[in-house]
C-alpha cells in the first residue's frame, strides 16, 4: 500500500515539476496520485475563485489590480500560482513569486470566509464597522469540533444546532454555542493559556467544511471506535481547480477538506465599548461541561468575543501536506523592533509599554494554575506580555507587508481593515520521497495568539504547521498518520 | 577522489558526531540561528555549490534546490568565507575553464597545499553541520599523537545540524529530528540514491 502510495505520489509530483513553472497548478485537473474524488464527499464547486497574483500572459508578468472587485471574487479551491512573477531576479526569484502568490490566495480566502453569511459584501455588515456573522460561522458551512467529535462517541449530523440545557436560558438569535475544554484556552501540547490586558483568557476554537466532515463521517472517525475499524490510510479531500482532463474533457472544480482554528478576546461591552468597532465579534454562550473536561461544573455564561487570529488549513493540489494560513489582529502584539523603536501602538490585545519596571518576562507562560471559571478571569494578577518573534526570512516579511497594505485598504472603514496576513506556508517539495513534510516554505510560522510560546526558529521547537501537523496520528492501535490533523485525536469512545 | 574523501570523512563523522555534542568548551556551541548577513553574491554562492557538490558527492539540486527555504547553504558559503584561504578558492572555481566541469577544478583544490584543508571543512559543514577549523585540520593530518576525537569549532545553527548530509547518506536522521512520517521506523530506509542523487 505504501510503495503503491509512495508511486502515485511520485507521478503526481513529477507533473507536479512540471506544473510549478507552466500550467499545472493552474488546471487543477485531478492527475494520478490525487486522492479519489468522491461527487458525495467532495462534490464538484461551480465558483472555485481562480484570480492569480499576476497576470502571467504579460511578459513581464503584471500584478493582478487588488481593489474591491476581489472582496466579491469568491473562495478559492486552490492555489493558482507560478514560479514566474513579479521577481526576476536575485537569489530565489522562483520561492518569491510562489511565495506571492500563496500569500495572494490566502487573502482571498480570508476575505471569502469572513463574508457575511447573508451573502452580502464583507465589510458592509450591519454591525458596528460593518460587521457581520461570518460564512464561516453558519452552520451550513462550517461546524464547530465539539459538534463532530461528540462526548459519546455519537454520530455527528451536519447543520444541527446543538444547545446544552445550561445555555438554553440564554440563548438566542445569532449567538454561538462556545464549547470549553482544554484547547479552548490551553495552547497545543499544555503549552500555557494566553492572557489579555484586561486579565481575560483569550479563547480557540476548531472548525472544519462539510467534505473534512463528511471524509470523517462517512469512514466512521467520529469515534474512537470507529478509527480502530478502519483499516485504510487517512486521506482528507483535496481541493483542486477547474481544467481539463488528458482528453480535453472540462473536469469541474472541487472545494476539499478545509479546517480552521480561531482565536478570540473577550470584550466587555462598556469597559470596551470603544473597541468594538475594530473587531470582528460574535456573541456567544460558552459552555462548561464540567468535570472531566472543565474543574468548573456545569454552567453557561454569556460573552462577547473578538477575533484576534485565523488560521486555516487547506488541503489541496499539489499540497498533500496542505496549504496554512495565518492571520491576527493588527493590535495583538508588537514585534521585537517596534518594541526597542519604542514605535507602539496606543494600546495592544496581548502587550503592554506601561508595565514597567515589572513587566512579566516577554512570551512567558502564565503561572499555573490553569483553570478558568465562568470569569473567565485569569485568577493571579497576570497579564502575557507577548511580543512578536522575527521567524520568517526577510524577503517574506517584506513581500507580505506589501500585500498587506492594499488588500486591507480595500477594507478600510470595516472591522476588516484591522486584519493582517502573517504568511501562508506550503510544501515546497509537495513530492519529496525524503521528506513528506514537503520542505515547507518559509520554515517557521507563528501566530502570537495561537502559538504565542513556540515562535522562533529552532528545529522541531519552534513552531511550523507542517512540522508539528506531520505528527498527528489517529486513535488506532497501534497508532496510524491522520494526514496533517490533530481533529482526529479528539474523538471519544462510543457508550 | 569523491568516493574516498566522503568515505575516509565518514570514518570521523560518527566519532565527530559524537564530540559535537561532547563536553569539550570549543564544541557544540548553542544551536542559535546565526545572525543575519548580507545574502551573498549569486554567482560566488553557485560556484561554491558546485564545488561543494563534487566535493560531497551530493548531485548541486540536492544541496541548492531551486525553491529553497531552508538556505543552509548560504550558512556555509558564509562560515568558509570567513577563512583566509577563501577567496583563493573562491578565485580558482571562478577561474575554471570548464565551469560544466568541476571536478577538475575540485580535484585542484584538494591537491593544493594552501586549500586543500579548507575544502576538507566545506565537505565537513555540509555533512555535519559544525565548522571545522582548516588550521586544525592540518595540525590532524601531520605525523604524531593527536587528541581523537577533533572537536569543530562550532555546531554552525540548529539548521545545519538538522540538515547534514551524514544523515542522509546514513538513511536514517539526526537525533532528535526527523521529518519521516508517523510509522516510518515499520518500514525499510529509503534507497541511497533517493537522498543524494
Amino acid at each position: 500500500m505504501r510503495n503503491l502510495r509512495l508511486l502515485a505520489i511520485s507521478v503526481s509530483g513529477a507533473l507536479g515539476v512540471v506544473g510549478l513553472g507552466v500550467v499545472g497548478l493552474l488546471s487543477g485537473a485531478a492527475l494520478a496520485g490525487s486522492p479519489p474524488n468522491s461527487d458525495t464527499i467532495n462534490p464538484p464547486v461551480s465558483s472555485c475563485n481562480v484570480t492569480p497574483d499576476t497576470d502571467r500572459s504579460k511578459t513581464p508578468p503584471v500584478a493582478t489590480p487588488i481593489t474591491k472587485d476581489l472582496l466579491t471574487s469568491g473562495q478559492p479551491c486552490q492555489q493558482n500560482v507560478s514560479t514566474k512573477g513579479l521577481v526576476t531576479s536575485g537569489p530565489g526569484p522562483e520561492m518569491a513569486n510562489l511565495q506571492r502568490g500563496f500569500d495572494f490566495y490566502s487573502w482571498l480566502t480570508f476575505i471569502a470566509m469572513n463574508s457575511p453569511a447573508d451573502g452580502k459584501v464583507i465589510g458592509q455588515g450591519p454591525r458596528p464597522g460593518g460587521d457581520a456573522s461570518t460564512k464561516w460561522e453558519d452552520l451550513q458551512n462550517f461546524r464547530p469540533l465539539a459538534d463532530v467529535m461528540l462526548g459519546n462517541g455519537d454520530k455527528p449530523v451536519w447543520g444541527t444546532r446543538n444547545v446544552p440545557d445550561a445555555c438554553k436560558p440564554l440563548d438566542g438569535p445569532g449567538k454561538i454555542i462556545f464549547q470549553i475544554g482544554e484547547e479552548a484556552f490551553n495552547q497545543p501540547f499544555k503549552t500555557g493559556p494566553l492572557i489579555d490586558q484586561d486579565g481575560n483568557y483569550a479563547l480557540f476554537d476548531i472548525l472544519m467544511n462539510k467534505p473534512m466532515f463528511d471524509y470523517i463521517v462517512d469512514n466512521g472517525l467520529y469515534s474512537k471506535q470507529g478509527q480502530q475499524g478502519f483499516g485504510d490510510t487517512v486521506e482528507f479531500p483535496t481541493g483542486s481547480n477547474p481544467g481539463k482532463d488528458p482528453n480535453g474533457n472540462p473536469v469541474p472544480g472541487r472545494m476539499g477538506a478545509i479546517m480552521l482554528k480561531v482565536s478570540y478576546r473577550i470584550l466587555d461591552p462598556v469597559k470596551n465599548a470603544n473597541l468594538i468597532s475594530r473587531f470582528h465579534t460574535v456573541d456567544a454562550l460558552i459552555y462548561f461541561p464540567g468535570p472531566p473536561a472543565t474543574k468548573q461544573p456545569k454552567a453557561c455564561v454569556e460573552k462577547k468575543l473578538g477575533l484576534v487570529g485565523f488560521h486555516v488549513g487547506h488541503k489541496t493540489n499539489f499540497a498533500p501536506q496542505w496549504v496554512w494560513t495565518s492571520f491576527e489582529h493588527v493590535s495583538n502584539a508588537p514585534d521585537a523592533t517596534e518594541v526597542a523603536s519604542g514605535n507602539l501602538l496606543p494600546r495592544y490585545n496581548f502587550f503592554s509599554a506601561l508595565c514597567k519596571p515589572n513587566c512579566p518576562a516577554k512570551n512567558d507562560t502564565p503561572p499555573q494554575p490553569w483553570d478558568p471559571d465562568t470569569s473567565l478571569k485569569f485568577k493571579a494578577d497576570y497579564r502575557s506580555q507577548v511580543v512578536r518573534e522575527k521567524m520568517i526570512p526577510g524577503f517574506v516579511q517584506q513581500e507580505v507587508t506589501d500585500l498587506n497594505k492594499p488588500f486591507r485598504a480595500t477594507l478600510k472603514g470595516s472591522v476588516w481593515e484591522n486584519y493582517m496576513l502573517l504568511a501562508t506556508q506550503w510544501p515546497s517539495d509537495h513530492a519529496s520521497k525524503t521528506d513528506p513534510l514537503g520542505a515547507p516554505a518559509p520554515t517557521y510560522l507563528a501566530n502570537t495568539t495561537l502559538e504565542t510560546y513556540s515562535q522562533g526558529r529552532v528545529p522541531l521547537a519552534s513552531s511550523s504547521c507542517m512540522a508539528c501537523h506531520g505528527n498527528a496520528t489517529t486513535q488506532h492501535v497501534p497508532a496510524t498518520a491522520s494526514d496533517f490533523t490533530f481533529i482526529l485525536e479528539k474523538a471519544q469512545k462510543a457508550q | 577522489m569523491t568516493d574516498l574523501t566522503r568515505r575516509k570523512m565518514l570514518g570521523v563523522a560518527a566519532a565527530g558526531a559524537v564530540t559535537s555534542l561532547s563536553t569539550s568548551a570549543e564544541a557544540a556551541a548553542p544551536a542559535t540561528p546565526p545572525a543575519a548577513s548580507p545574502l551573498p553574491n549569486q554567482d560566488d554562492l553557485r560556484a561554491f555549490v558546485a564545488l561543494s557538490s563534487v566535493l560531497t558527492g551530493i548531485a548541486v539540486l540536492k544541496l541548492a534546490p531551486t525553491v529553497d527555504p531552508i538556505q543552509v547553504k548560504n550558512q556555509y558559503f558564509d562560515a568558509a568565507k570567513a577563512d583566509p584561504a577563501f577567496p583563493t578558492l573562491l578565485q580558482m572555481v571562478r577561474s575554471d575553464p570548464d565551469p560544466k566541469n568541476p571536478v577538475a577544478t575540485a580535484t585542484k583544490v584538494m591537491n593544493d597545499p594552501k586549500l586543500k584543508f579548507l575544502g576538507r571543512s566545506i565537505i565537513l559543514a555540509w555533512y555535519l553541520g559544525a565548522w571545522y577549523d582548516p588550521k586544525n585540520l592540518e595540525t590532524y593530518n601531520q605525523p604524531g599523537d593527536h587528541p581523537f576525537p577533533l572537536n569543530p569549532v562550532k555546531v554552525i545553527s540548529g539548521t545545519a545540524y538538522t540538515q547534514g548530509w551524514t544523515w542522509r547518506v546514513a538513511q536514517a536522521h539526526p537525533m532528535g529530528y526527523s521529518e519521516l512520517r508517523y510509522g516510518y521506523w515499520a518500514e525499510d530506509p529509503l534507497k541511497l540514491d533517493a537522498y543524494i542523487a
